[in-house]
């Protein structure tokens, strides 16, 4: 459930309605776009004692509980939001952390930070063709960190340039992300195995194999082993799942075009 | 070996950044992911390549730490939190390859008529799966032990 905060009562004391609504939706959006557990309790915590107010929360894989208290009242508001799916942006992590903190050195007031949190999560842009361009470098790189040749990384990157563009393509269209994963990884394999197909270089199994790496998802990974140390093994294990069927999802895509192109497997 | 330790950091650096975009930093992180991302990862080529060459996963986790203390004495400097940079500087060394082969063995050793076959498939299937979750669990634990460390650095440089 996500709650509408309205401010209209007291700008600088938020009651325990408004404030649990607005750090539900807050958890909601850090936890999205990518946060680990130990920085959402952090955050969270901050703001709520900024206010003179407890704060527990449960973080559930697909959902975030949020309970706020005062310490001499019995009064408990507890809101449960989902966890918003958005693309991971440590622009939007960092803004609302840096929104935490100026809450809690109480340099602006409840209503304003219910705006600039509006702000923040609406405004987050990025220009989608430098992001290809800068992804289908950084895979060519990769393919030279492996060992790749010369015209490995040539191939390596116009493969990332063909399957990122395909995955923006994809999303923008509403397809699911794991179907989104099999698809571009087959096309990007398709045209890695080209390596081996034409003898172009000397390192085709290098091209073919780092052809599909920019779909890895490495930031869930790490957040999932990073949630475990911190003992938040519920959000740990989900994302932990989450980012082992993406890498099934492109292994899937990488065999079938290893089988279409006949390259051989390992 | 110092040409090839150039290279290695050069292309880390490149690869940081690109991989780096997909996660969306704020701008001003970029140059903090591509000099971190280039110093541990040229210094986990030396560790593997030097005249003693160390095993990955060791090499991998002296490494992360280095990553995970530069990340963070540079968010308190540039403000953001250490995760904007430590975890884009860190990909380069994500075991993307070790991965997908683990499940490709899983695949082929499902579908193995022998036992023979079945065995070679199991391995490989074992030896990356194992490799890859040992190298991404000293990745976070060597990122991450310098945060516990600073842990008033690392959680107030966005204050």
């Amino acid at each position: 459930m996500t709650m509408t905060i309205s401010t209209t009562s007291d700008q600088s004391t938020p009651s325990l309605k408004q404030l649990a609504a607005f750090l539900s939706d807050y958890s909601a959006w850090l936890l999205g776009s990518g946060a680990t557990c130990i920085r959402l309790e952090k955050n969270i915590g901050r703001i709520a004692a900024s206010f003179g107010k407890d704060v527990e929360v449960a973080i559930m894989p697909r959902h975030v509980h949020i309970s706020v208290s005062e310490a001499d009242s019995h009064e408990v508001v507890t809101a449960i939001t989902p966890v918003r799916h958005c693309a991971i942006s440590f622009n939007i992590n960092t803004r609302l952390s840096e929104l935490s903190w100026e809450i809690a050195d109480s340099k602006i007031n409840f209503s304003d930070a219910v705006d600039r949190f509006h702000h923040i999560v609406s405004s987050d842009s990025q220009n989608k063709w430098l992001v290809l361009t800068l992804v289908s470098m950084a895979n060519a790189s990769f393919c030279r960190l492996f060992g790749g040749d010369a015209a490995a990384m040539a191939i390596v990157g116009f493969a990332t340039l063909a399957g990122y563009y395909l995955k923006i393509w994809l999303l923008a269209k509403g397809i699911d992300n794991r179907l989104m994963a099999i698809i571009c990884a087959f096309v990007s394999a398709v045209l890695g195995a080209t390596d081996m197909i034409f003898h172009v270089g000397n390192t085709p199994a290098v091209a073919i194999g780092t052809s599909v790496l920019y779909l890895v998802p490495g930031i869930p990974f790490l957040n999932s082993f990073s949630d475990m140390l911190y003992r938040h093994y519920l959000c740990a294990f989900s994302r932990f799942a989450d980012a082992i069927v993406m890498t099934c999802c492109l292994s899937i895509g990488l065999c079938a075009a290893m089988l279409m192109m006949n390259t051989g497997m390992f | 070996m110092l040409i090839q330790i150039l290279q290695d950091a050069l292309f880390a650096a490149i690869a940081a950044i690109g991989f780096a975009a997909i996660s969306r930093p704020p701008k001003r992180a970029y140059i903090y992911c591509a000099l971190i991302a280039a110093a541990g990862h040229s210094l986990r080529f030396v560790l593997m390549t030097g005249t003693a060459p160390m095993h990955i996963i060791p090499a991998t986790l002296i490494s992360s730490f280095i990553i995970g203390t530069l990340a963070v004495a540079s968010a308190s400097h540039a403000r953001f939190p250490a995760e904007t940079c430590l975890f884009p500087a860190l990909l380069p060394m994500i075991p993307g390859i070790y991965a997908y082969k683990a499940f490709g063995g899983m695949a082929l050793c499902l579908l193995a008529a022998d036992d023979d076959t079945f065995g070679h498939y199991f391995r490989l299937f074992a030896f990356n799966g194992m490799t890859c979750g040992a190298i991404i669990l000293c990745m976070v634990v060597g990122a991450t032990l310098p945060i516990f460390i600073f842990k008033k650095i690392a959680f107030q440089a966005t204050r």
